[in-house]
């Protein structure tokens, strides 16, 4: 062995008191650099999966994403976290005539954008026109609109093309449309990526954001309701791994953020607070209804035994755990168009193999089924279904699309498979209607069309009161369940981690993605002990 | 010296090409239409078509290439399909963290790596044998488990350093340095155990010529044979390894970044990825590559200044 030299003892010294010194320093820290506190109410700083697809709302997507666009642009109407319509720049509503047609809004008074400029009626229209021309990724959810015109200084009316009975909806934060943009921001869209050019409680500050990491949103001096200013800066952090928004949670990095079941347990562990909600159906779409790729499929009674092929209870329970519930009917309940009188598709197999003989498939059939791992991570739900259909001698030939959602759409419309695995909307019957039923969407690709289907869904969309409209949801849900074209399997519940001193946080099934800010002080979140 | 330096640089040039262009042919070949991608599974094919022509997607892939390559020229990376901001000023922001990582990971490495290996090779014995096997745990242990543990332990449980975020240097340099020590840690677990080995090697192989044996047979002290003789002789293999310890590292930041939510290129490069982004991976790729080829001009450098043959070479 070697003698080692001995060390100079100032040598020693100075060692000490470094390491001291840096053990001290990181004690005072406490863990302190973040970049948010939940004890500091002044400043709120939530966690959203991903970047935004655009800061210009024209361009903007829907769901929870709009936190993006929504802090900085108010909506003319606002969706409650419970899924009530509240008045926001539009103070009141209502369609005029007869067939939910024609829809006028009217506007609040005294209301300025970010620049200056007052908001009016011509401004809403100049706004709602540019939305339309954008072609942005929510453009659908506009509606069919013949005509946008301002009526007066203060109100705005929309003409649709076709009956419309969510016209309030469709002008909500969640659908983008509704959240009105200055002119001048409309006459300079690029302008948009780096100002915000709305009437919100909150201006974007690019100076203090960074691309695809960090959105700040400072409050806005103008503001027509101060009241509801929860905050003085908003800090909406992308984060994506599930286990890096759990200790940022935990630690109080962060205030709000969307959760995971795997997590949850965890994050309730560490006293966090947890809300869920309903939101989708993860559902087996038999799209080949004419039996153009799997025979079978064009009898109803093969669709019928596949839809009673599932034990719902035990597939929720093990897909989802606390956070599954099994889900019998596209709509889910609380929804407009549950049948709460209905148990819906049960679980019974000796009826599904009874409808399988009758149909002359007792020994089964082998179909082509796509589904993608973007969204199913590791397959396990479309696995599960697959095994659930072996039950009644239906092999299933999964094909798993990983590249990306563009790919799996292609694969959907490529008319090479008999059903597809996709999550469905389950909150609102027209979303549902018009994203996985009507003829030209990409889960409907061969055009399948059912002439009581369609009749009910036109008498929904003009029937005079809502409670007409939910009478005709349900019987549309009914008219679903004989057809068996989509079968839902289990809802998995949006789950949202809040911090212990975040409060007056809401979420429904008619609105899982709740918001911070409101027009409404009293449905502003707010941060105290 | 200089020409070594000029020589480097010059062969980079086509290097920088080459890269560029592989990183647009394979990110071409990738499935996937990032119109599709910006507006959604429910965008109709006349919306998609009028994005892809838009944003000049509709174009061969070389035409695509040849545009961007000739912006480059004009210091011009292009502009992001996705945030429709400028590469260049998305990269600037990025690029300090990254770099704060990458830098902090090596100098790390090399003060405890170079430290334990000294130690183990002029103690040896039981000494030894724990470096040996604090090495090997250090190469087996991936860095995304260890990652994870670290946040749990220090961040989560003992609530001593941030558990995510990153606090630029001019904002406080003390949180910036807090905040990166997990991170870092991370990082460098493998090259510590790397670079420890390589020392521990190298130093006892040169402690055991016959020059180090007249140096402490002529009186010289020990510490000047070990510092001043042994361990520059040694430096020489032990340079590489930090070089691509550094390279390496470079790789790594792709999940640190992500398990602790740090805005480098990184995590960057990964979203770039997933949306399909060309003008951002071709950026990252680029700053990537000119990256390596520093640290390869640094080990070259410090080639020259350890071994004066090297310079004429």
């Amino acid at each position: 062995m070697i003698r080692l030299p001995s060390v100079p003892v100032v040598g020693v010294k100075l060692a000490a008191t470094a390491a001291v010194a840096a053990v001290a320093l990181t004690a005072c820290s406490g863990g302190a650099p973040s970049t948010s506190s939940s004890s500091a109410s002044d400043k709120l700083t939530v966690q959203f999966t991903g970047p935004p697809v655009s800061l210009n709302p024209a361009l903007g997507s829907n769901g929870e994403s709009a936190i993006f666009t929504a802090l900085a642009y108010d909506p003319l109407v606002y969706l409650s976290g419970d899924g009530k319509l509240v008045p926001d720049l539009a103070t009141s509503w209502q369609y005029v005539g007869t067939g939910n047609k024609v829809f006028e809004i009217t506007l609040r008074d005294g209301v300025k954008f970010d620049d200056g400029s007052t908001m009016d009626a011509n401004a809403v229209v100049g706004s709602l026109k540019y939305f339309l021309s954008a072609k942005g990724p929510m453009v659908a959810h506009a509606g069919k609109i013949s005509s946008i015109e301002a009526v007066g200084t203060n109100k705005v009316r929309i003409t649709y093309a076709q009956p419309n009975p969510d016209a309030a909806l469709s002008l909500t934060q969640y659908n983008e449309f509704g959240l009105i943009i200055s002119p001048k921001g409309v006459a300079d869209p690029t302008s948009l990526l780096k100002t915000s050019a709305g009437t919100g409680a909150y201006t974007f500050d690019s100076q203090d954001s960074v691309t695809n990491s960090s959105y700040v949103y400072k409050k806005n001096p103008n503001y027509w309701e101060p009241s509801a200013q929860k905050f003085q800066t908003v800090n909406v952090k992308v984060i994506g791994d599930p286990n890096a928004v759990l200790s940022a949670i935990t630690t109080g990095q962060v205030d709000n953020a969307g959760g995971s079941a795997n997590t949850a347990a965890s994050a309730k562990a560490a006293g966090i607070n947890i809300l869920t909600a309903p939101f989708f159906n993860w559902s087996l779409n038999l799209l080949d209804r004419d039996g153009s790729v799997s025979k079978p499929l064009a009898d109803v009674r093969v669709r019928q035994a596949i839809a009673l092929a599932f034990d719902r209870a035990s597939l929720a329970t093990a897909l989802g755990g606390d956070y599954g519930k099994p889900s019998t009917q596209d709509m889910l309940p609380g929804t407009d168009g549950y049948m709460s009188n209905d148990p819906g598709y049960s679980y019974d197999l000796n009826k599904a193999k009874q409808l399988m003989a009758e149909a002359g498939y007792a020994s089964g059939f082998e179909m082509p089924v796509i589904t993608t791992s973007v969204l199913d991570k590791n397959t396990t739900i479309s696995q599960a279904i697959s095994q659930s259909l072996g039950a009644i001698g239906i092999k299933v030939d999964l094909h798993v699309e990983a590249t990306g959602m563009s790919q799996y759409s292609s694969g959907v419309v490529s008319k090479k498979y008999a059903a597809a695995i996709f999550p469905t909307a389950g909150s609102d019957m027209m979303q549902f209607y018009q994203q996985d039923l009507a003829t030209g969407v990409s889960q409907n690709p061969e055009n399948s069309t059912d002439p009581q289907l369609e009749s009910l869904y036109q008498q929904a969309l003009a029937a005079p009161t809502d409670s007409d409209r939910t009478s005709l949801y349900q019987q549309m849900s009914k008219r679903l369940e004989d057809l068996a074209w989509i079968v839902p399997i289990y809802a998995p519940q949006t789950l949202w981690f809040n911090g212990k001193n975040l409060h007056n946080v809401s979420v429904s099934a008619t609105n899982p993605n709740p918001l911070p800010e409101a027009p409404d002080p009293s449905l502003a979140w707010t941060l105290g002990s | 010296m200089t020409q070594l330096i000029l020589r480097r640089l010059l062969m980079s040039i086509p290097l920088l090409l080459v890269v560029s262009l592989v990183v647009f042919v394979l990110g071409s070949l990738v499935p996937g239409d990032p119109a599709q991608t910006i507006l959604g599974v429910d965008a109709t094919p006349d919306a998609v078509a009028a994005l892809r022509d838009k944003l000049g997607l509709d174009q061969p892939w070389y035409a695509q290439y040849f545009h961007w390559l000739s912006g480059v020229f004009h210091g011009d990376l292009g502009t992001s399909l996705y945030s429709g901001e400028p590469v260049v000023t998305t990269l600037a922001e990025r690029l300090p963290v990254t770099l704060s990582l990458v830098s902090l990971s090596t100098l790390f490495c090399m003060v405890v790596g170079i430290g334990f290996g000294m130690l183990s090779a002029v103690r040896g014995g039981f000494l030894g044998r724990v470096v040996d096997t604090l090495s090997l745990a250090g190469l087996a242990l991936p860095n995304f488990w260890v990652a994870v543990v670290l946040v749990t332990l220090f961040a989560v449980k003992l609530r001593v350093f941030p558990a995510t975020g990153y606090t630029p240097l001019m904002t406080s340099p003390f949180y910036w340095i807090v905040g990166l020590v997990l991170p870092v840690c991370a990082l460098s677990l493998a090259g510590i155990a790397t670079i420890a080995k390589q020392t521990r090697s190298a130093v006892l192989d040169v402690l055991d010529r016959d020059y180090v044996r007249t140096f402490r047979a002529s009186g010289v002290s020990e510490w000047s044979v070990l510092l001043k003789h042994a361990l520059r002789n040694a430096s020489i293999p032990v340079a590489s390894v930090i070089g691509i310890h550094a390279i390496a590292s470079l790789d790594a930041t792709v999940f640190v970044e992500n398990v602790f939510v740090l805005p480098g290129m990184g995590s960057l490069a990964t979203q770039a990825t997933l949306d399909h982004d060309l003008p951002v991976i071709e950026g990252v790729a680029l700053y990537f590559t000119v990256i390596v080829i520093v640290v390869n001009l640094c080990v070259d450098i410090a080639y020259g200044l350890l071994n004066p043959k090297v310079r004429t070479a």
